[in-house]
């Protein structure tokens, strides 16, 4: 049953601006802006930009022959990456979370381009806070290095740490989407990582090597391997982010 | 315009909206009301695309809201105000809906000032009482100005004032030709705001139609100088009458009826109107 009332002569005009699609690069921007407009996620950058340098700091005053300057950023990369895995279960797990998921979506319904925009905003995010990261161990290690100090591998150990920072941030943002709680996404990703991987690598060293993350950007920073490691985190970006977009797809916002 | 068309919700056991059916046009502001639990908000979630449809469904502005390029300047939301992240102030909260929808920063100051938040806006969320949370979400709603509004329960937490600004906005989009849909259980509120009522129990559409139609009585109420001779002749002339204090209702009555009764019968009236009802009366029988 519908009745239509007196329509009143004026009629707000449509918009120019309701045709316009929010373009993709806008999208992206923003993601990153949202990552770095809370407490949490600006602690938690600045704590990945911030912490490698001390750390360099006290193994080169600590230690008479301090390792390369490739195992130091595969030690301090990977320590990183833990963090920046949370960077990424906060970005879309504690949408969810706060329930800023629904202005999100109502914004911009198209749930896939909207992960789409997270996943390459922290892509770069992570590149970047791995870039510092970096920048702030070489940079204090130049400071502090004595005449015997290897720098053999680092420019690849340099790219490696970017790249993987980049892809381990994806992978917490592809977890967050997919269970869509940030308490539960960050407990279930670290024991996964800590326990699960510590087993694993106890029990069968061989079949950790070929499923552990961090251990595979270890590997790869220090520059032990390259093939295997590159498999073993475009296997996690691939499943993660495939997950965080299917199943964010399906799941009511209530 | 705000079109809904058989919309319907089922998960495993239950029905929460049951085949409902309504055309919001511009220049109208219409009143959603339901029970809790009877699908009201349910059926705004579905019309905004969070929630998918079983079967049926609803456009705004001709088009599905998934398939609407920039939703937020077609249709302002407010359906849940504590969606918000507390750690973000209320300013940035609002800049980045704005760039998300294309809307140029300058707005998100007026806006502030708009809804009365100009001096909280650089606070964190998470400060914020509800009724400011409610201003903010206002305030998102306006950013592109949008011809359509969709708000759940917008008058929660505000104090009177801010209930009688919130009464005038609506009136004034409505006035520009606007199309607003709200959801709320202040009765007296919405019975002073809207145009029309949408009434939903137990998932089913149980009303709709212009609020004058429907809180039309049956009847006359009447006030004369003496209430107990009129009530004589009016139910000499065969009528139903009640008597409430000094007032009659006259149950199946016009007031050209009654109006000539008492003329007839010399007696002075104070008072004749239809006897309306009020929306209490009308949402509880209807919602029974």
């Amino acid at each position: 049953m519908t009745a239509v009332l007196d329509r009143p002569a004026t009629v707000l005009p449509t918009r120019p601006l309701a045709d316009r699609r929010p373009p993709l690069a806008r999208l992206i921007g923003l993601e990153v802006r949202k990552s770095l407009s809370t407490r949490s996620g600006l602690a938690l950058t600045a704590a990945a930009a911030v912490l490698p340098a001390g750390a360099v700091g006290l193994m080169m005053a600590l230690h008479d022959s301090p390792p390369t300057a490739a195992t130091m950023l595969a030690l301090l990369g990977t320590l990183v990456s833990m963090l920046l895995i949370a960077v990424g279960v906060l970005a879309t797990a504690g949408e969810w979370t706060h329930g800023t998921v629904q202005t999100t979506f109502l914004a911009v319904p198209r749930r896939g381009r909207v992960l789409a925009a997270k996943y390459a905003g922290l892509a770069l995010l992570g590149a970047a806070i791995s870039a510092v990261v970096v920048a702030s161990t070489y940079g204090v290690a130049t400071i502090g290095a004595g005449a015997g100090f290897s720098w053999t591998g680092a420019g690849a150990a340099a790219v490696a740490t970017v790249g993987a920072g980049a892809a381990l941030t994806v992978v917490g943002a592809g977890i967050g989407a997919a269970i869509g709680n940030a308490p539960a996404a960050l407990t279930g990703t670290y024991l996964v990582l800590l326990v699960g991987m510590t087993v694993l690598d106890n029990a069968r060293p061989t079949w950790g090597k070929h499923v552990d993350p961090l251990s595979a950007m270890f590997d790869l920073v220090e520059g032990d391997a390259t093939a295997r490691p590159i498999a073993v985190l475009a296997a996690w970006l691939l499943v993660t982010a495939v997950a965080g977009i299917a199943v964010t797809r399906r799941r009511a916002i209530s | 315009m705000i079109t809904v068309t058989g919309l319907t919700k089922r998960y495993a056991d239950s029905t929460v909206v049951d085949d409902v059916s309504f055309t919001l046009e511009p220049g109208t502001v219409t009143g959603f009301l339901g029970p809790n639990g009877a699908g009201k908000t349910t059926t705004m979630r579905m019309i905004t695309g969070l929630v998918p449809p079983t079967a049926g469904e609803a456009k705004v502005c001709g088009r599905r809201w998934t398939d609407l390029p920039n939703p937020a300047a077609v249709a302002g939301t407010l359906l849940d105000a504590g969606a918000v992240h507390p750690g973000r102030t209320g300013r940035t909260h609002l800049a980045i809906m704005a760039a998300t929808i294309g809307v140029p920063s300058r707005r998100v100051d007026d806006l502030l000032d708009t809804v009365g938040l100009g001096n909280a806006g650089r606070r964190r969320i998470g400060g914020y009482s509800l009724g400011m949370r409610q201003r903010l979400g206002i305030a998102a709603a306006l950013l592109a100005d949008p011809p359509v509004l969709i708000l759940d329960e917008p008058a929660n937490g505000l104090d009177p004032e801010g209930i009688r600004w919130m009464r005038e906005l609506l009136r004034e989009r409505a006035d520009r030709g606007g199309t607003v849909l709200l959801s709320s259980h202040l009765l007296g509120e919405v019975e002073h705001t809207v145009d029309r009522l949408v009434v939903i129990g137990a998932g089913r559409v149980v009303a709709d139609g212009p609020i004058g139609a429907l809180l039309a009585g049956d009847g006359v109420r009447v006030r004369a100088v003496d209430a107990g001779a009129l009530a004589g002749s009016l139910r000499a002339a065969g009528l139903t009458v009640s008597a409430e204090g000094p007032a009659l209702t006259v149950a199946g009555a016009t007031a050209e009826q009654v109006g000539r009764i008492a003329a007839a019968g010399g007696h002075v009236l104070t008072d004749l109107r239809p006897a309306d009802r009020g929306l209490e009366d009308l949402f509880f029988q209807l919602t029974a």
